[in-house]
């Protein structure tokens, strides 16, 4: 390529940034975990960013990520100010982001549940404990959803460990990640994996929903309540779109009625939510050792 | 036979791949996993071409980010080439292209986040190495004759244009237009990661078993990669260059903060940003060294052990699918679209696909590697056998391919094979991303961890491995006396 | 007074020596015959000078140095390239001046090639090749030329022309051909080499071609 093409191209390239970063400089970004088909997503938080942008005056867009880690990244990194993130994905984004807070959860948020989940053809009994279901339970197949879960990881390998007294890799004979709960739910119900562990609102809506085969996957335990998905907020909103920006996001979250939203989460309603709330999640990560 | 070092050779490495199978963990896990490929295939057969909105703006941002990251790439790559001869340039290089792009890819997000930059630059970085690596091999050969006879006190520069550069550019544009297309390879899977090319879509449809969706992605995909020769003109080339960088989507503003604090904070090992002291980093670091590195290692080497192997028998099973001297029109010409398929298909999406369908273990990703790299080997192989003339009463049929063309190519095919060595040992880390527990699974883990101090460090583990590979491998070339052009 | 004085010459190949020790000088004027069978060394000795006399000659060497990919004009005006700035060589690759496509269509002309003049240099046949080179060496404007075999693809009319051209423009050449009559007819001075040694070296007119034949 000449001297002369190249200038033209690095002339042009150098326009086109600053261009695009012009462009959304007073847009308000958030994301949100990839808990689920991104068909679900993408629907779900279109919405909210319609509401949100209704309610707050500004432009607001979502952008989707493909991991919980770019979700967290996107926070860390200012691109996005706000998110929708699970327990363990919140702990890390606020412990990343000095006054950052959690600004409001879900009504189920409060008492939130795994359910571990198996093939019906393994013959597996639902139990009352992890330990009772031992020998069902020992050198299966066994997947969890996204890495960095707090349903579909922290919490299930937290109970493993707990029960068994050793890592998951040593309680079953193949472990993996199937990225979501939604995918986790498929391939255990195809018998790909023959025990998994979900979000439990994934669960309940997919069956309420007509979404799931029942005579070839069926809850075998449930773990006790713990806390889970919240919106986060930067600590530093106020001083780019302007003084009480935090309180009116944080208060249209909470008066969000609209049903046919509501559901897509699904979630009843939002109430409002502190850091302090997620203490044993960060705890629990710390034990097992994916905090450091 | 067993006289020959080629075979001895060979014998080796097919040892070795057998012991591999032994320990490797090999089996698919889905129930029904037939009945799933017949489910993908019907959905090739019936794509569906309407179904999301974004599947013409990824196309047109996967033809940009790889025009823009192969241009760039190859500017820095060619000025690199001019100076190879330096020992640490030949590291640098060497380092650079070690790293895969999707490596760089997530390095790049967590600070440019998702800036076409980003992008840009996963493809530019690696790629530079090589195409430094590969111009300073082509200006090699160049005649050096004409240089001589300049007359003394031409300038370096312009002896370079006229005697240099003329001699090798077609040649250079060769390569540059293979490269292109490894880029549109590469500019696609980058959306696995988030980008917004098609790899970001055609995970979307496939994890909801989207099938149609996901067959008219591939189909278009193909149809684009097919069509290169028809719409990448030299004459047009400039108009796209200049293009490109328009159509990489705005993303998201880059903060400078976050660079300075990813270099000076996030990937220094926690013991030493924390001030704990030599004894703490040393925990940590064997810590890291056992848990992850090791049997990351261990997985990444015997998986490509196995996918070498696998590799070598597809290429010879399959060259004979193009040849001249076997079958018919008719047979040779969906052989060609069979191993276009195979070689148009990045291993990613190879694998990612197989894993879906078979449940995850290693055999995905041994047919993924084999199938990619097979239709590429015997393309090339296949290509060969038909400059060969043999004599008008060769015997036919499997006495012909056995004594008259197998020994006639198996140079060149060891050649290649040990040429893309490296290259399959770089993909077979990369896979782990998806679920195989090779050196990239304990990445990415890492990286959703937040940990990016221990990801660095795996990352460039992953790198020397590659490194030490291309020196084997390059060894094992030199002295079995097997010579490739640079354009495999 | 010589013009040139080459003292103790040598060249070896693998240990093994091929030329000299050996000395001569030559004088402005001079177009020297070098004869000898193949093998003899006149390549090697070519060479030597070359390395002796560096921006003082023009060579044609039997490989000539093409630059294949390049046209024809282009690769004659590869022998002006130091006179010229970088700039100036970058624009002409892509875009000649008039006046330097003017220059290279006379020699052309007189070369009787002006038609090849945009032919890439691959696509020219084995004596067209040849006069490509010769053109280069003439539009280096140097005053010595070295040329090994350069007319050793031409016809008898045209080697004659062109030998008739190079003793035109170079006051002082050395040439290397195997062509006894055509030496004799164009040079002044003859040097026969064998074994890597001077076995011969009398002004053309006072030798004949018989002198000659004893060399092979």
């Amino acid at each position: 390529m000449s001297n002369k093409t190249f200038r033209k191209w690095a002339a042009a390239s150098l326009l086109s940034l600053s261009a695009s970063t012009v462009a959304i400089a007073d847009t308000f970004v958030f994301t949100a975990i990839p808990d689920e088909d991104e068909t679900k997503l993408v629907e779900r938080f279109r919405g909210v960013a319609d509401y949100l942008s209704e309610q707050l005056g500004t432009e607001v867009r979502y952008i989707p990520v493909k991991s919980y880690a770019a979700a967290v990244s996107a926070f860390r990194n200012n691109q996005v100010q706000l998110a929708w993130f699970g327990g363990l994905s919140g702990v890390q984004a606020r412990r990343l982001v000095e006054g950052s807070e959690a600004l409001a959860q879900g009504v189920e948020d409060e008492a939130f549940q795994t359910y571990f989940i198996a093939n019906t053809n393994t013959g597996i009994e639902p139990g009352d404990s992890l330990q009772s279901m031992a020998d069902d339970l020992k050198d299966r197949t066994f997947t969890f959803g996204s890495k960095g879960s707090t349903s579909g990881r922290l919490m299930p390998e937290f109970h493993i460990r707990e029960a068994f007294e050793s890592a998951p890799e040593d309680v079953f004979s193949r472990v993996g990640f199937s990225g979501n709960h939604t995918r986790t739910l498929r391939l255990v119900e195809a018998g790909t994996y023959e025990v998994g562990a979900l979000n439990f609102q994934v669960w309940e809506k997919e069956l309420s929903d007509g979404n799931i085969d029942t005579d070839s996957v069926q809850v075998v335990w449930k773990t006790p309540p713990y806390p889970d998905y919240q919106w986060t907020i930067r600590g530093d909103v106020n001083e780019r779109f302007g003084d009480g920006f935090k309180e009116k996001v944080k208060q249209a979250l909470l008066n969000l009625d609209d049903p046919a939203l509501l559901e897509s989460f699904p979630r009843s309603g939002f109430i409002p939510a502190s850091n302090d709330d997620y203490e044993p999640i960060r705890k629990t990560a710390e034990s097992i050792g994916i905090l450091d | 036979m067993l006289a020959y070092p080629t075979v001895r050779t060979s014998f080796l490495f097919l040892a070795i791949a057998l012991a591999g199978l032994l320990v490797a963990d090999i089996a698919i896990t889905t129930s029904n996993p037939w009945q799933d490929l017949g489910r993908f295939f019907l959905g090739v057969a019936t794509p569906n071409f309407f179904s999301t909105e974004g599947l013409f703006t990824a196309l047109l941002r996967t033809v940009a980010f790889a025009f823009v990251g192969v241009t760039l790439g190859s500017i820095c790559g060619f000025l690199l080439a001019l100076i190879y001869r330096f020992l640490p340039v030949r590291i640098f290089c060497a380092f650079i292209r070690a790293i895969h792009e999707l490596f760089w890819a997530l390095i790049f997000l967590q600070f440019f986040g998702f800036h076409p930059l980003t992008g840009v630059l996963a493809i530019a970085i690696p790629y530079a190495g090589i195409f430094a690596k590969v111009y300073s091999e082509i200006l090699e050969q160049a005649d050096p004759e004409p240089a001589r006879l300049l007359p003394p006190g031409t300038h370096a520069f312009a002896a370079f244009l006229y005697a240099r550069i003329p001699d090798c550019w077609a040649q250079l544009r060769t390569y540059t237009a293979y490269r292109l297309e490894c880029g549109l390879r590469s500019s696609a899977i980058l959306g696995f990661v988030g980008l917004p090319t098609l790899g970001f879509y055609l995970e979307a449809s496939f994890s909801q078993g989207q099938y149609s969706d996901a067959g008219a992605m591939l189909i278009l995909f193909y149809v684009l990669i097919a069509t290169i020769p028809l719409w990448v003109r030299p004459r047009l080339l400039p108009a796209y260059v200049v293009a490109a960088p328009f159509f990489l989507g705005e993303g998201l503003p880059i903060v400078w903060g976050n660079v300075k604090r990813f270099f000076t904070e996030d990937i220094i090992p926690s013991p030493i940003r924390k001030g704990e002291g030599l004894a703490e980093l040393s925990g940590w670091m064997s810590d890291l060294m056992i848990n992850e590195a090791l049997p990351g290692i261990w997985n990444t080497v015997v998986l490509t052990q196995i996918a070498l192997v696998a590799t070598g028998i597809l290429s010879l099973l399959a060259f004979p699918l193009i040849s001249n001297h076997f079958g018919g029109p008719v047979r040779r010409t969906s052989g060609h679209i069979f191993l276009v398929i195979a070689r148009s298909t990045p291993e990613y999406i190879l694998a990612y696909i197989l894993l879906q369908l078979w449940g995850p273990s290693m055999l995905p990703a041994v047919v993924a590697l084999a199938l990619h790299n097979g239709g590429i080997i015997g393309h090339l192989i296949g290509r060969q056998t038909n400059t060969l003339q043999l004599r008008p009463d060769a015997p036919t049929g499997f006495a012909r391919y056995s004594w008259e063309l197998v020994p006639r190519v198996y140079h060149s095919f060891l050649a290649f094979l040990f040429y893309r060595w490296e290259i399959i040992m770089r993909e077979t880390a990369i896979l782990g991303i998806l679920g195989i527990y090779t050196l990239g699974f304990y990445v990415d883990s890492a990286i959703q961890n937040i940990r990016f101090d221990r990801a660095m460090v795996l990352i460039l583990i992953t790198a020397l491995l590659n490194i030490g590979i291309d020196a084997l491998g390059r060894h094992i070339r030199r002295k079995l006396a097997l010579q490739t052009m640079p354009t495999c | 007074m010589a013009e040139f004085d080459f003292q103790g010459l040598t060249a070896s190949f693998n240990g093994e020596r091929v030329i000299g020790p050996l000395s001569f000088q030559v004088h402005r004027g001079d177009h020297i015959g070098l004869v000898g069978k193949s093998g003899a060394g006149k390549s090697t000795l070519i060479r030597l000078l070359y390395d002796r006399l560096e921006a003082k000659a023009a060579l044609v060497p039997q490989a000539l140095g093409l630059v294949n990919a390049l046209p024809v004009f282009h690769n004659v005006f590869m022998g002006q390239l130091d006179r010229h700035s970088a700039w100036y060589n970058a624009v002409t690759l892509v875009r000649p001046f008039r006046k330097d496509r003017e220059a290279v269509r006379l020699l052309l002309e007189e070369l009787a090639i002006p038609e090849k003049q945009w032919a890439p240099a691959a696509s020219l046949s084995g004596g067209q090749r040849q006069r490509v080179a010769i053109a280069r060496a003439v539009y280096r404007q140097a005053p010595v030329l070295l040329a090994d075999e350069p007319i050793s693809a031409l016809d008898g009319p045209m080697a004659q022309q062109v030998m008739a051209m190079l003793t035109k423009h170079f006051s002082t050449s050395i040439v290397a051909m195997h062509d006894v009559d055509l030496a004799l007819a164009h040079c002044t001075r003859i040097i026969g080499i064998q074994n890597g040694q001077i076995a011969l070296d009398a002004p053309a007119s006072e030798i004949a071609a018989a002198d000659i034949a004893t060399l092979y």
